[in-house]
Order: structure tokens, then C-alpha cells, then sequence
């Protein structure tokens, strides 16, 4: 379950402060593909590094699994983005430095995984990537380059999937690709899924939807899901 | 762990390449460490096995005056007493030696060594192409080094003259024990018989000979003997010293040496280290993004710092090892460099020794990892929400970095006062480096804000080539502070070297005395007047000046009092030593009295007057009694006067003790004459050749051939420093390529824009040439000025000369220097040049 409480975040602009998410809160029940809607500048991708604990609210608190992370030291947020959240990012970041196997076998090998090896090779199989292992990512498409992102979000087997516009830097037929990737990996393995995009037809294929508008909640089907187990 | 350990070795396959240079620049200092280090032991090893033949005995018993009987009976007793023992004697001293064949009139200084038929008690001599034995000294034979047939022009078989006695040389010398490496000497070495050595009338009143008896015995009685010696020649002027004592003497030095030579290849691996430290910190820059995906999945700050420290090391012990084979290398030619050479580094086998290698790992490692912890650090501000948004995070005082830059500042401290094997000296390397690299770093800064105005210029290539210089992730400075470092040494040294020869030529050329005659005898005063003042013979102006040799043995003054020579000896602050005396009745024009007056005419009574930095070192005044032994006899004279002498000018009277007229004309004693000499070799030789010839005791010191000498020395020196300069220089080239590698992505992406917006390759080249072109001149003018802020320093302070700026050198340096960055920099850069812009594009 990830649960936010009065969570806003005010950065500076200049010498101005400027409030780019207002206070909100909200739950989401786990196993649940909630999409966060919104146009660009509203908050969106903000709100998915609150949750993932990629950065601290100005004030209100988030929890994950009942831990209030925003009370969690440095070293502590990546134990547990390590364990428990996968992240998809817009542009891939994928480590330049390291091949489309080792940029999935990092994760398991930062978490202390004895033998990565089997799991990410499993993992690429999974995206279609099996005879592109050893490629690094300049060698690699754009949508390639994000079904390795995919994979390595996999890779220690998270509760939760953030998505931060996974299609936003891809042509259609990789975004469908990937969306059909994460669709499958959210039913069958139960993954919570977060997705962030400002299109509309992503959007329409979650569960729930929140949107956003200039830092502001204007639309919010989550509390109407059923919390998890009852599904 | 294992993630620290596979990322590492990941990180380090990725970016062997743009790291590659800086690592070579580690290389060449712990190369540097490690050839120098083993050089030196290997040398010392020769010495440490024969370190018997370096005083050809067990115990050596030396005095610059006549064995006295008193002196020999007690040491015959205290040899009797230590038991079996065998003896021999040796006596040396400087004389001229020349052609027996009358048409050729030259004469050469020379060391004349006269030896016992027992000689050497160890070790050997060794003679080219043939064995020695005492039979090739017997009947008048004597053998010499080979620099004596050249420099007199004679061969083996010839006849060479001796003071008053004819020779036959009947070997040529390529090593004798007791003769160490690059001991100053006078002249060539002969060896001759020590029975014959009476025959060449040299022993006179006044000479200066030392005579020498070395003894072999059992070891274990050697210190107690030795101990025994100098309590019993307390008094006297006889000197007592074992193998023992000359093997630490000598272990002292070559440990000095090695210190400080390793600093050396320290400072070469220092400047490798301020460029590792500068591009970790390009590094960090280019790696934010991959640092911040590292912790969005889960890795945090010490982890990430940790891979890259392992990556640091890794770098650091290739390079350190790398070092090591460049050593072995060096150490693999010197064979090869000496070839038939006679001296002492011929004996050495040359190898890089295992404690060398182990420092020189140790030093290129640890030097990676100190300078890279720093830079290394901003790890752990980058956080993983930049991947989501570019926010600029206000930093609070980061003291953790304060505490390390505190801790890395003392280990490098440590390192150096390691190396150097003295905290002392540790500190005052660490400051001054630190100084200097400050000034440098400031004088960059000061010669780019100069060169500003020139963003502004009509010149589209010179303007984005001075704007280049200021990018962010430049890396001037360091190149300024490598490469100007480097010019710095060699302008430095080359603008020294000249300015001492050139003081050294004006002092010879000027009508000031050129030739110096030692040892004339009482007797002999008179003749050598007459022969100086024969206008056939071509000598200018001269003096003759009495000298004897004398010794303080007691002090009753105001502030300083002294019984006995042994207390004068311990207490006395620079006058524990032997002097050589005169007696005047005037001053010299270097001379001024600074306290009392000086006297107007001879007087029975004894006065001296003291010169004044002796005299403040002793705590000497005017009133103060001083005793003196002058051969034997004490003498108390009175301190009349206090002189200041310019040394510089010192040679008609460069005396630390003159004494009034009177009391000193009937003691025994010699003359020296300072004089002009005729002019041209060939005058000049014919010239000590006919003096020697009549008065076959003198020696002649010729002020020419000790130019020649001093150039000779000088030159090797300088290029010894040259070779370190150029080998800094060699590093801030290789600091520059790696630079160009590393800020490359940078460059290719703008070229590549350029070239999209309409500038051809043409432009982008010049662009290039002007920015290294401009950063060589400013490397080179920082070089050059810290040169000449180095050689006024030396000149005014330590070689107390005038201060000369040799615009020549300084302007070769800046060129030379402005033309190799910039050759280095363009070649360095050639792809950029030669991209397609489109690729570049895309991939950006």
C-alpha cells in the first residue's frame, strides 16, 4: 500500500519560492495501475519521485507498506527503492558505461544477489532482448533501450512499478510494445503500477487515474478502488 | 561488496581510455622513484661489500704534519697491545707533474699518492691490461690515470718529472681502493713508491701532504683500538677512523641521497596526483546521471564512492606497475650507457630492488587515492531526483569534506616526510609545493583574466580559443600548473647555469689575478719574485703572501672561553677547524674593519684580526684573547679588530685570521701568489712549465682549466636537473592529451555544431591552435616568470651574485613551451576535427 498525507513540495525559483505539487493526499491499494494524468508543469512527475522517495516532500508524509519513508536517511531510501520500487524513466538511463545484461544484474548485485546472472538473462528473454545482452545502450534503439530500463525495474522483483512517461521518447509501435509489456507484468505478477503520462489513451487503460493540473488534484478515481485482497 | 568489486571493474573498461594518460603521469613519477631508489642501492651494494677498500683497511691513521716520534711510539704500543696486526704507510699530495721530454712545455696538477710495497691491505689496483704489483713502482715507476697521458702528452713508457725526480710510467690506473666516486680532487691521480717519494724533494717545510698508516687486524679489536687512537691524539692533529665508521659515513650519504632524489619522482607522481584529482572531478561531472540511477536503484553515496576509489587504485597500481617496468627499463640500459667505463657505477648490478618497487607502489597508489577522495566525496550531493528534475541543491559548510581535505593534506604530508625520511623536510616540501602550485594557480588565473578582452576579438577562431579556456570543466589550471611547472624547472636551471658561468668568466676575464702558486718556500721567495718580474715571461701584477696553518686552542674572552684544542673542537662554533694564516701590515680592498683598528706596523706583541662571520659565530670580540697553535707552537694574540671581507673578491686576501707584523715573520711558513697570468694556452702552459721546472715544489693552480672544470661540472648538473624538468614537463604533456581525451565528448559536440552552423574544418583547427597555443604561452610565461623570481632568489641568497635576467632563455621557453602545447593539443584532438557532424548530432 502506498499512502500519501498532506504531501506538497515548494522548490525554489530564483530567489521566490514556487509550489509545485499542493497538498494531497491519497492511498494506493496494492496490485492496483493507477495513471497520473496531467499536462506538462503539473506535477506529475514530482508526485512519482515523492512516492518512489527520489526526493523529500516540503511537508506531509508518504508511506510505503506502513514505513514512513520521508523520515528514512539517504542510505535507507535506497535499501529500499532497492527492494521494493522499480522505476521506468522517459529517457531510459540506462548506465552508457555498462551493458544491456549488466544494467539489469546492478540492482540484484547492489542488493547482495549472490549470482545475478540466470535472472537478468531471464529478464531480457522476457522483453525480447535474449541476443542483444551485450550490447551497450549506445548500440541499442529507443525502444530497446527501455525494455532493458523495464527489465532492470524488474529485476529484485518489486511491489511496486513507477512509470514516469515510459512511451513519452519512443515512436508508436515501441510505446505499445512497452505499455503491453507492463500491462502483462502488472497482471501477472501483481505489481503495483504507477504510470505517469499525459496521454490520454494510457491513461484510460489503468485502473484509476489522478489528475493533475498546475500542482493541483482535479480528478480522482483511486478512492474508489477496492483496497487489496478484496479485488 | 561483490557490486563495489564488479562495478569497479566495469567502470575502469569503460574509461581506460580517457583515464589512460593521467595514469602514465603516475607511471613516470613512481618510475622515477623506483629507478633512482634501486640505483642507488645498487650502488651502495658495491660499496657495502668492499667496504674495507673504501679506506684500503681496517683502522686508518691520518695527520696533515709529520709523525712526530712521540706519535709513532704510541701507536706502535697500541698496536702491539691489540695483537697481530699489519701496517702499511701511504703519503699524499698535490703536485705538478710534466714531460720529461723538455719539448713539451706543459705541466699538469696531479694527486701523488706514495704507497708501501704492502699497499693495498684491501681491495686492489686495478690496471688496464695488467695486473699491479709493486715491482711496476720499483726503481722510480709510477702509474697514473689515463686523463694524465692526454692532459700532458705523454704515454706509458714515457718520463714524466716529479718535483725534482724523473718517472717511468708503467701503467695506467683504472681503480684503487680508498678512492671513492666523485671525491673533489686537484688533479689526475699518480701513484708512486713510497721510498721514492724523497727524491722528489716534495715533503718540504709547508707541503701538504697527509700521511696516512692503514692497518689490518682482527675485527672484533678494531673499536677499541679506534677508541683508544683519538683519546691518545686528543691533543694532535692525527685523525683515527675504522671501516666501520667510514662504511655509516657513507651509508649516511647515499641515504640522503636516495631521500632526497626520491623526492624528485614524489613531485613528478604529486603533479599526477593534481591531475587525477582534477579530472575525478570531470569525472563526477560526466557520471552525475549514471550516479543518480545507481541510487534511484538502490545504491547509496558510500557504496558508489567506494567504486570508484577501487577504480582509482586499480589505475593507480597499473600505473605504479607500469612504473616499475619503465625502472627496469632504465636500470637495463645503464650497463649499456657506461659502457667500458672504469668507474664505481660499472661495478653495480643494476636491478630495480624489491623495496624500491614496494615504495614506488605504495606511493602511486596512495597518491591516486589521496588526491581522488576529495573530488570523489561530491558523490554524495548528487541526488537521484535529478533524473526527473534539474534543480540546483544550496549546500550547507560541508565539513566531512573540510575533515578529509585536513586528513589527505596530512597524509600527503607523511608521504613526503617519508620519502624524504624527515618530518622536516616533509613539511617545507608540502608547503612548498603547495605555495608554488598556489602562485601558479593564481598567476594562471591572473594571465586569463588578462587575456579576456581578447573574447572580444575580430577573430572568430582567437575569440571562441580564449573563451575555451574559461569552459566549465576546463582544465587550464592544471595544465598551467603541470606544464608550467615544468618550464619552469628547465628555464630555471638553464637561466642559473648561465648566469654563473657568465659570473664565473667575468672574474676570470677581468684583470684580476688568474693563476694561484702554492707552497713557494722561504727560500724560494726571492727567485720566484725574479721569475715573475722577467717580463719574458708574460706575467701580469702579483703578490707573494705568507701562509701558515694554524689551529685555535683556547679562547679567554667576553663571551666565549675555551681551554684546549678538544674543547675548541667540540664548543668552538666554526673555528674548530684547521686555518691558514697570514700576517700583513695593510688592508686588501675587499677588506673593511667593522670594529677596533687595524695596526700600521709590526709589532713583537701577537694581534690578529678576525673576520666577521666567524668572529659573530664564535662570539669573538675586540679585547679577546685567542691562542693559537702554529705548527707546535702556541701563540696568544689579541683580537685588535673585526673585518668584513667580500668574498667574492677574495682572491688576494681572502683570510678568516690576520695577524699583525712581528710576531709570526720567524715561524716557519710557505708563500702563495696570486697573479695574472700571460695570456694564451700555449704562454700559459709554457709559463707553469718553466716555473715548475725551477722550482719543481710549487704548485700551480690555473683558474682557466677550474672554468673549465666548473662548466664541465656545471653542465652535467644542469642537464641532470634539465632531465627532471623535462620529465615534469613530459607529465603536463601527458596531463594535457588526457585532458584533450577527457573534455573530448565536449569538443566533438561543438565542433560538430560549428561545423553545422558554417564553420569549416579549417576554422575549427585554427580555433584549436590558437586556444593551445594561447594555454602553451601562458604555461610557458608562468614557467619564465617563476624562473626569474628563482634565479634572482638564488643569485641574491645563496650564490650571493648579481642577478642577471637572460632574456634568450626566457624567450625560447615561452615559445618552445606556447609550440609544444599546441602541437600536442591539435594532434591530441584530431578527431574532433575529423567527425561528421550529423553522427555526433544524432547520438547526442
Amino acid at each position: 500500500m502506498i499512502e500519501l498525507r498532506d504531501v506538497s513540495k515548494t522548490v525554489m525559483s530564483g530567489t521566490e519560492p514556487l509550489t509545485i505539487l499542493h497538498p494531497l493526499s491519497l492511498q494506493i491499494p496494492h496490485g492496483q495501475f493507477v495513471a497520473i494524468v496531467g499536462p506538462s508543469g503539473s506535477g506529475k512527475s514530482t508526485l512519482l519521485g515523492l512516492i518512489a522517495g527520489l526526493d523529500a516532500p516540503s511537508s506531509g508524509s508518504v508511506l510505503i507498506d506502513e514505513v514512513d519513508i520521508t523520515k528514512l536517511g539517504e542510505d535507507d531510501l535506497a535499501k529500499l527503492r532497492g527492494e521494493k520500487v522499480g522505476f521506468v524513466f522517459q529517457f531510459f538511463h540506462l548506465i552508457p558505461s555498462l551493458t544491456a545484461y549488466e544494467n539489469v544484474a546492478v540492482p540484484m548485485e547492489i542488493a547482495g544477489v549472490a549470482d545475478a546472472r540466470p535472472r537478468a538473462e531471464q529478464l531480457l528473454g522476457e522483453v525480447g532482448l535474449t541476443g542483444r545482452a551485450h550490447h551497450y545502450p549506445s548500440q541499442l534503439s529507443g525502444g530497446e533501450q527501455q525494455r532493458v530500463a523495464l527489465a532492470r525495474a524488474l529485476a529484485n522483483n518489486p511491489k511496486i512499478v513507477l512509470a514516469d512517461e515510459p512511451t513519452g521518447n519512443l515512436d508508436t509501435a515501441n510505446g505499445r510494445h512497452i505499455m503491453d509489456l507492463l500491462r502483462t507484468i502488472h497482471a501477472g505478477r501483481g505489481t503495483t503500477l504507477v504510470l505517469v503520462t499525459h496521454d490520454a489513451e494510457l491513461a484510460a487503460m489503468a485502473d484509476a487515474r489522478l489528475v493533475l493540473r498546475d500542482g493541483r488534484v482535479v480528478e480522482n478515481t483511486i478512492a474508489a478502488l477496492p483496497v487489496a485482497g478484496t479485488r | 561488496m561483490m557490486f563495489v568489486l564488479r562495478m569497479a571493474v566495469r567502470e575502469t573498461r569503460a574509461s581506460l581510455r580517457r583515464l589512460f594518460f593521467f595514469f602514465i603521469c603516475i607511471a613516470v613519477g613512481v618510475a622515477a622513484i623506483v629507478a633512482l631508489r634501486s640505483v642507488i642501492q645498487s650502488v651502495r651494494g658495491v660499496f657495502g661489500t668492499e667496504a674495507k677498500s673504501l679506506i684500503a683497511a681496517d683502522v686508518l691513521i691520518a695527520t696533515n704534519r709529520d709523525w712526530t716520534p712521540d706519535a709513532r711510539s704510541t701507536i706502535d704500543r697500541r698496536l702491539a697491545d691489540a695483537g697481530d696486526t699489519e701496517r702499511t704507510e701511504t703519503i699524499e699530495t698535490p703536485t705538478m707533474v710534466r714531460p720529461a721530454d723538455r719539448s713539451k712545455a706543459v705541466a699538469k696538477m696531479a694527486e701523488l699518492r706514495a704507497v708501501q710495497p704492502r699497499f693495498p691491505l684491501y681491495g686492489s689496483i686495478d690496471l688496464q691490461g695488467q695486473t699491479y704489483s709493486p715491482s711496476l713502482l720499483a726503481n722510480h715507476g709510477v702509474l697514473v690515470r689515463p686523463e694524465l697521458l692526454t692532459a700532458i702528452d705523454v704515454k706509458v713508457g714515457d718520463q714524466v718529472i716529479i718535483g725534482a725526480a724523473t718517472f717511468t710510467i708503467r701503467g695506467l690506473i683504472v681503480r684503487e681502493p680508498g678512492r671513492g666516486m666523485g671525491e673533489f680532487s686537484l688533479g689526475p691521480r699518480a701513484i708512486i713508491a713510497y721510498e721514492d717519494l724523497a727524491s722528489t724533494g716534495l715533503l718540504g717545510f709547508g707541503s701538504r701532504a697527509r700521511r696516512a698508516m692503514l692497518v689490518k687486524m682482527p675485527e672484533e679489536r678494531v673499536e677499541p683500538l679506534v677508541k683508544a687512537l683519538r683519546e691518545d691524539f686528543k691533543d694532535d692533529f692525527i685523525n683515527t677512523r675504522s671501516f666501520r665508521s667510514t662504511e655509516d659515513q657513507v651509508g649516511r650519504d647515499f641515504d640522503r641521497a636516495e631521500n632526497y632524489l626520491s623526492l624528485v619522482g614524489l613531485i613528478i607522481v604529486i603533479l599526477g596526483g593534481i591531475a587525477v584529482s582534477s579530472v575525478t572531478r570531470v569525472f563526477i561531472l560526466q557520471k552525475i546521471r549514471s550516479i543518480a540511477v545507481l541510487k534511484c536503484l538502490g545504491a547509496r553515496s558510500g557504496q558508489i564512492i567506494s567504486v570508484y576509489i577501487l577504480q582509482v587504485m586499480t589505475l593507480g597500481l597499473a600505473g605504479s606497475l607500469l612504473g616499475i617496468a619503465m625502472a627496469r627499463g632504465v636500470l637495463a640500459s645503464i650497463p649499456l650507457m657506461l659502457g667500458a667505463s672504469t668507474s664505481i657505477l660499472a661495478q653495480a648490478h643494476y636491478g630495480v630492488s624489491w623495496s624500491a618497487a614496494a615504495q614506488g607502489v605504495a606511493i602511486g597508489v596512495l597518491v591516486s587515492l589521496l588526491f581522488s577522495v576529495v573530488p570523489l566525496l561530491q558523490v554524495r550531493f548528487i541526488k537521484p531526483s535529478l533524473l526527473l528534475r534539474d534543480e540546483t541543491v544550496r549546500r550547507s559548510r560541508d565539513w566531512v569534506g573540510i575533515a578529509v581535505i585536513v586528513v589527505v593534506s596530512l597524509a600527503l604530508v607523511g608521504l613526503t616526510a617519508w620519502q624524504a625520511a624527515s618530518l622536516k623536510v616533509g613539511i617545507v616540501v608540502c608547503t612548498g609545493f603547495a605555495g608554488l602550485a598556489v602562485i601558479l594557480h593564481l598567476a594562471g588565473r591572473a594571465l586569463i583574466a588578462l587575456i579576456a578582452p581578447m573574447a572580444n576579438s575580430r577573430s572568430f577562431p582567437l575569440r571562441h580559443a580564449v573563451l575555451h579556456l574559461s569552459r566549465p570543466g576546463n582544465q587550464t589550471r592544471v595544465i598551467l600548473l603541470a606544464v608550467g611547472l615544468g618550464a619552469f624547472f628547465i628555464v630555471g636551471v638553464r637561466s642559473l647555469q648561465a648566469s654563473l658561468l657568465s659570473e664565473f668568466s667575468l672574474q676570470v676575464a677581468a684583470s684580476a689575478p688568474d693563476m694561484f702558486l702554492l707552497d713557494v718556500q722561504k727560500g724560494q721567495a726571492d727567485g720566484v719574485r725574479a721569475f715573475l718580474n722577467d717580463p719574458a715571461r708574460g706575467a701580469g701584477e702579483y703578490q707573494l703572501i705568507p701562509v701558515l696553518r694554524a689551529r685555535v686552542v683556547g679562547v679567554t674572552g667576553t663571551e666565549t672561553n675555551l681551554e684546549g684544542a678538544d674543547e675548541v673542537r667540540q664548543k668552538g662554533v666554526s673555528i674548530g677547524r684547521e686555518f691558514t694564516i697570514t700576517y700583513r701590515d695593510h688592508l686588501e680592498p675587499n677588506e673593511r674593519v667593522i670594529q677596533g683598528a687595524f695596526w700600521d706596523g709590526p709589532s713583537a706583541e701577537a694581534e690578529v684580526s678576525v673576520e666577521k662571520i666567524i668572529a659573530e659565530r664564535a662570539r669573538l670580540h675586540v679585547g679577546d684573547t685567542m691562542r693559537f697553535d702554529v705548527l707546535g707552537r702556541t701563540v696568544a694574540a689579541r683580537i685588535t679588530s673585526i673585518r668584513d671581507v667580500e668574498w667574492r673578491e677574495s682572491r688576494n686576501g681572502g683570510f678568516v685570521f690576520v695577524f699583525r707584523p712581528g710576531a709570526l715573520d720567524q715561524a716557519p711558513q710557505t708563500f702563495v701568489a696570486p697573479l695574472k697570468g700571460p695570456e694564451g694556452v700555449t704562454a700559459r702552459a709554457r709559463f707553469q712549465h718553466d716555473l715548475v721546472e725551477r722550482f719543481p715544489n710549487v704548485s700551480v693552480i690555473d683558474f682557466h682549466e677550474v672554468l673549465e672544470t666548473v662548466r664541465d661540472v656545471m653542465s652535467k648538473v644542469t642537464l641532470a636537473i634539465t632531465v627532471v624538468g623535462g620529465l615534469v614537463l613530459f607529465s603536463g604533456g601527458l596531463i594535457l592529451i588526457g585532458a584533450v581525451a577527457m573534455t573530448k565528448f565536449q569538443r566533438v559536440y561543438e565542433a560538430a555544431v560549428f561545423k553545422t552552423l558554417g564553420a569549416n574544418t579549417r576554422t575549427i583547427a585554427r580555433m584549436l591552435l590558437f586556444e593551445y597555443g594561447v594555454l602553451g604561452s601562458l604555461a610557458g610565461l608562468i614557467g619564465s616568470l617563476g624562473a626569474i623570481v628563482l634565479t634572482w632568489g638564488v643569485s641574491r641568497y645563496a650564490l650571493e651574485i648579481p642577478w642577471r635576467v637572460f632574456a634568450g632563455e626566457h624567450i625560447a621557453g615561452v615559445v618552445m613551451t606556447a609550440l609544444l602545447v599546441a602541437v600536442i593539443g591539435v594532434v591530441s584532438s584530431f578527431d574532433v576535427l575529423k567527425n561528421k557532424p550529423l553522427a555526433t548530432l544524432r547520438a547526442e
